[in-house]
């Protein structure tokens, strides 16, 4: 059944025919895979659908109408900024309203309160540049120069600059949002007036809804405006070099200077990044995987497979970076002295510095996660922690474990033990896991790896960040919460009764678990005994899932 | 590990399967390089997506959409011929999507079109249009080809042989003749000696961009016999998007190298460029204006030379044997560059998006004659960059862009002055 008629017209009210289609050929423009992040998975396969239709808003006005629209007509709908998150921020359902921010570009910088008011549509690079004009920076989040700003943070929002200025949730201040039934949720010091400038407010702080660990996947409800606070970095600019594909800002070297320091031994590698924090230097302090290291020198996939496939786990085990980058915030002689002490702390541990060039291709501005699908195609990142420095290094080495098993289909790595790095000058530490593989091959090891790196997780203890949305709420709630599930489910029944924002997250890994079924052998968990859903989508869901079954017998 | 024959081919759309699969959607080809990204004004490179904001006319959206033709889930609709073809083929998505995935998005744009040709629903009328022009008076506009020459001035100077030859091209010689001039006028003035085409027809740049490979390719066979049968050494182009086609599309309609060609292609920038070095191009008459220079994309981005490929995709969807990506490194930014700064009294300044970031500016490659408000929307968002810098006059290196942008500062009525490069060069030039 399509959009209904009535409801349409209504949405054209809101937007004008400009801004509204149900053209199959504009819908399948929003297709999440065949490629991207979490794309060519079992999970993109079987959970994402094309949109009924798709509106492009400009004010949180407009959003907000287009949602009581959705409640009263009982659309199902998922916001959408840019669309690179992978299938979690695509339509689920059939017959689905994507409402696309992107026209939500407003961006105003407060020069007296260093801050900036971002819409959805706001990238980082934009915003990034913004901030470097005027002495100022943010972190560009992992996810690439090219996130919604909005989106990375309300879900991500971290990279190695976090090693300074700290977590996103601190920089979230004044906050707009259009929650699931369609009313205006302003949080911090916005809820009392037209003040952007504080992230706390009244009553309790809503920003643990607004994003727990890494974000709720736009089930419930649309941040439409932002303010974000922005640090001091330092005056001099940063010159963008070089013609496409060899372009990198050229570096102020008595001012911001990456130096990579080649340690003797993983012990020494982590002492260093202790020592570092200890002495509150630094930009940016990170270790980081070695076949990233071939992806810089190739200039082709072929040749990153030629220079990869020499190394041998011998090499990748005794690999140990540490790469740091030291700003002069408030002067040369500041970046001078934190210099000398980087030295000293190297000499006593033996690191050696390796020639660097005195340029920035990655972090700074262009956080350039486009090149992780070089190698294979596709990519995801099968979990992050943000917790001590101490687990952060003990994190990889037990995926890396677990993955051989799985590899292939999984990229041939070496056993490489991912990626750990320093936040809040070490009060923090940070893991994350990639994983890469060819979409064109059988993909249940991928499917398989996902979803039993909870399990490895749980068995050791280690909170991750996709505990949530990512993998089945039935699995992770119970040994995390003892009834976090519960809670994300009156949490979620609460603000979206009629379950109409992006259903059926965040019950949604649930659901391809029961649908595919090459994932049933690893169904070692309680699913609830009655349904969860309201009315419509349970009977939309069962038919959804009769029809996928169907399809399977067809193509057997 | 089994493989999967390929070739660049555009004639068959599942040559590209693999590139359009691999789309990630990380939209670099909708935004300036984020390395030079200058804020959140003039911050994209995507006149189609600018134009209309849906994702289907972004290369990401339309990735999508070529390989649900090959999966043969999405029939033809009026729709989907305006998303295929709204869109100059600037080769913008193409180079920002080389600079981390090498995925070969323009030429799969090109292959879709070709696709709409082969199934008998494309090109555009304004398009056929063009193609019956171009077979009844060989140029694109249905001019008198008896006229084609009547640029020509008594008072220059055509060599009846010369290892020069200027290929005027149909804009320059119907509508732009003050190109055509101005180009002629710089070679007699810096003693280069160039002949003309005895019988001048069309490059075929309409027909090879919307898909009509069959009447583009009969063009480049005999334009570059006709080249041929005159000795010549170089070709010249002053129009951008002639050089493209003798430079890459030709090669690439017969299936040879760029290198093969029995003479050598350039265009005017670079000719300029090599004379002032040679110090036969002596530009002493101050131009007093503040001038900003337009990458045309025919000559920039798109300028790479061809090499025909076919080979293997395998494992990890690595190729052999090795494949040369035409990563737009090849284009012609620094030659006009140095030209222009080097007039006196010109006080030249850069736009904000620049060589390979530059927008286009939405008229060439069939885009102004089908999608006319997409032309015009494209040259008026270019033309308030020019402002935001506070050009007096604008610059390009095509009649195309000349004409496109010329006709949006004439219905807007900015105090902008808009000219060929030629015509630059020649108002510095003694008289």
């Amino acid at each position: 059944m399509a959009i209904l008629k009535e409801a349409y017209k209504a949405l054209e009210t809101i937007v004008g025919a400009r801004y509204l289609s149900d053209d199959p050929v504009i819908c399948q423009g929003y297709q999440s895979g065949p490629a991207g992040y979490e794309n060519g998975t079992g999970y993109e396969r079987v959970m994402t659908k094309l949109p009924g239709a798709v509106i492009l808003p400009r004010s949180t006005e407009e959003v907000q109408k287009i949602v009581k629209i959705c409640v009263r007509y009982t659309i199902p709908y998922v916001p959408y900024s840019t669309g690179f998150y992978g299938p979690r921020s695509h339509c689920h359902v059939g017959n689905e309203l994507l409402i696309d921010l992107k026209r939500l570009n407003d961006f105003e910088f407060d020069e007296k309160h260093w801050y900036a008011t971002v819409g959805s549509g706001v990238v980082y690079s934009q915003f990034q540049e913004e901030c470097l004009r005027r002495g100022g920076y943010v972190v560009i989040g992992g996810g690439g120069a090219q996130a919604s700003v909005i989106a990375n943070l309300i879900g991500d929002g971290w990279s190695p600059l976090s090693h300074r200025i700290g977590l996103p949730h601190r920089r979230i201040l004044g906050t707009e949002m259009v929650l699931p039934d369609g009313e205006i949720l302003r949080m911090g010091s916005l809820a009392v007036g037209d003040d952007w400038y504080w992230g706390d407010g009244i009553g309790p702080d809503l920003r643990g809804l607004l994003r727990g660990y890494t974000g709720l996947r736009g089930c419930l409800g649309i941040v439409t405006r932002m303010a974000v606070k922005v640090l001091p970095f330092q005056p001099e600019r940063l010159q963008p070099t070089g013609i496409s594909p060899n372009t990198a800002l050229a570096l102020p070297e008595k001012r911001v200077k990456w130096i990579n320091y080649i340690m003797p031994s993983k012990e020494a590698q982590v002492k260093a990044m202790y020592e570092i924090c200890k002495a509150e230097i630094g930009g940016a302090v990170t270790k980081v995987p070695l076949f990233w290291r071939a992806i810089a020198k190739a200039e082709c996939k072929e040749e990153f497979w030629d220079l990869w496939l020499k190394e041998t786990p011998e090499t990748v085990a005794n690999f140990h970076i540490v790469r740091v980058l030291l700003i002069g915030f408030t002067s040369e002689e500041q970046l001078t002295y934190d210099e000398n002490v980087l030295s000293d702390i190297m000499m006593e541990l033996g690191g050696q510095p390796r020639r660097t060039k005195p340029s920035d291709e990655s972090w700074i501005k262009n956080a350039d996660s486009a090149g992780m699908w070089l190698m294979c195609g596709s990519y995801v990142s099968v979990d992050y922690v943000i917790e001590t420095l101490k687990q952060a290094t003990e994190h990889g080495p037990v995926y890396a474990e677990l993955k051989k098993k799985y590899t292939p289909p999984l990229m041939p790595d070496h056993g490489d033990p991912g990626w750990f790095q320093t936040f809040e000058l070490g009060y923090q530490g940070y893991s994350e896991f990639l994983i890469y593989w060819d979409q064109d091959e059988d993909t249940t090891g991928v499917d398989h790896f996902y979803l039993e790196t909870s399990k490895m997780n749980i068995d050791h203890r280690f909170y991750t960040a996709l505990i949530g949305p990512h993998q089945p709420l039935y699995l992770t709630g119970p040994k995390y919460g003892p009834n976090y599930h519960e809670w994300m489910l009156k949490i979620k029944n609460e603000f979206d009764p009629t379950w109409t924002c992006h259903p059926p997250v965040p019950f949604a890994h649930d659901e391809f678990v029961e649908r595919a079924p090459w994932m049933h052998e690893l169904k070692t968990w309680e699913s609830p005994k009655k349904s969860i859903y309201p009315k419509w989508l349970e009977k939309q869901l069962a038919a959804e899932a009769r029809e996928f079954r169907e399809s399977l017998q067809e193509r057997k | 590990m089994p493989t999967t024959k390929v070739n660049l081919e555009t004639t068959d759309l599942n040559n590209y399967k693999y590139d359009m699969s691999r789309c990630i959607k990380c939209k670099g080809c909708y935004w300036v390089e984020h390395t030079y990204m200058p804020g959140v004004k003039f911050s994209t490179r995507c006149p189609s997506n600018v134009w209309n904001d849906f994702d289907a006319y972004g290369a990401f959206g339309k990735m999508r959409i070529g390989h649900a033709m090959v999966e043969k889930k999405l029939d033809w609709s009026p729709k989907l011929l305006e998303i295929i073809y709204a869109d100059p083929l600037c080769g913008a998505c193409d180079v920002a999507c080389k600079r981390n995935l090498d995925l070969e998005i323009g030429l799969s744009l090109e292959a879709m079109r070709v696709k709409a040709v082969q199934d008998g629903v494309g090109p555009m009328p304004a398009h056929k249009k063009i193609a019956r022009n171009i077979a009844a008076s060989h140029n694109c506009f249905g001019s008198e080809h008896g006229d084609r020459k009547g640029w020509l001035t008594p008072d220059i100077q055509v060599a009846a042989k010369a290892d020069l030859l200027y290929f005027v091209g149909c804009t320059a010689s119907y509508t732009n003749p003050e190109i055509a001039r101005a180009t002629a006028k710089i070679l007699n003035a810096t003693g280069t000696p160039f002949m003309l085409m005895e019988d001048e027809w069309c490059c075929g740049n309409t027909l090879q961009s919307v898909g009509m490979l069959d009447e583009a390719r009969e063009l480049a066979r005999r334009n570059i016999d006709r080249v041929k049968s005159t000795g010549a050494r170089r070709v010249l182009l002053s129009c951008a998007e002639g050089y493209r086609m003798w430079k890459v599309e030709y090669p690439k309609l017969l299936n040879i190298a760029t290198a093969d060609l029995p003479f050598e292609v350039v265009h005017l920038t670079e000719l300029a460029d090599e004379l002032l070095r040679q110090g036969s191009l002596r530009m002493t008459r101050p131009v007093n204006a503040r001038v900003t220079y337009h990458d045309s994309c025919s000559i920039s981005r798109l300028a790479d030379p061809w090499t025909p490929w076919s080979g293997e995709r395998g494992w990890m969807g690595t190729v052999s044997p090795p494949l040369k990506r035409r990563r737009g490194t090849h284009g012609l930014y620094a030659q006009p560059r140095n030209v222009i700064s080097n007039i006196p009294g010109i006080d030249f300044v850069e736009m904000i998006r620049i060589r390979e970031n530059a927008f286009c500016c939405g008229a060439g490659r069939g885009t102004k004659e089908a999608f006319p408000t997409l032309a015009s929307s494209s040259a008026r968002h270019r033309l308030e960059e020019v402002k935001e810098i506070g050009a007096e006059v604008l610059v390009s290196a095509c009649p195309w862009c000349k004409n496109n942008f010329a006709q949006a500062v004439r219905e807007d009525g900015e105090a902008v002055k808009v000219m060929d490069f030629a015509e630059l060069i020649l108002a510095s030039l003694e008289a």
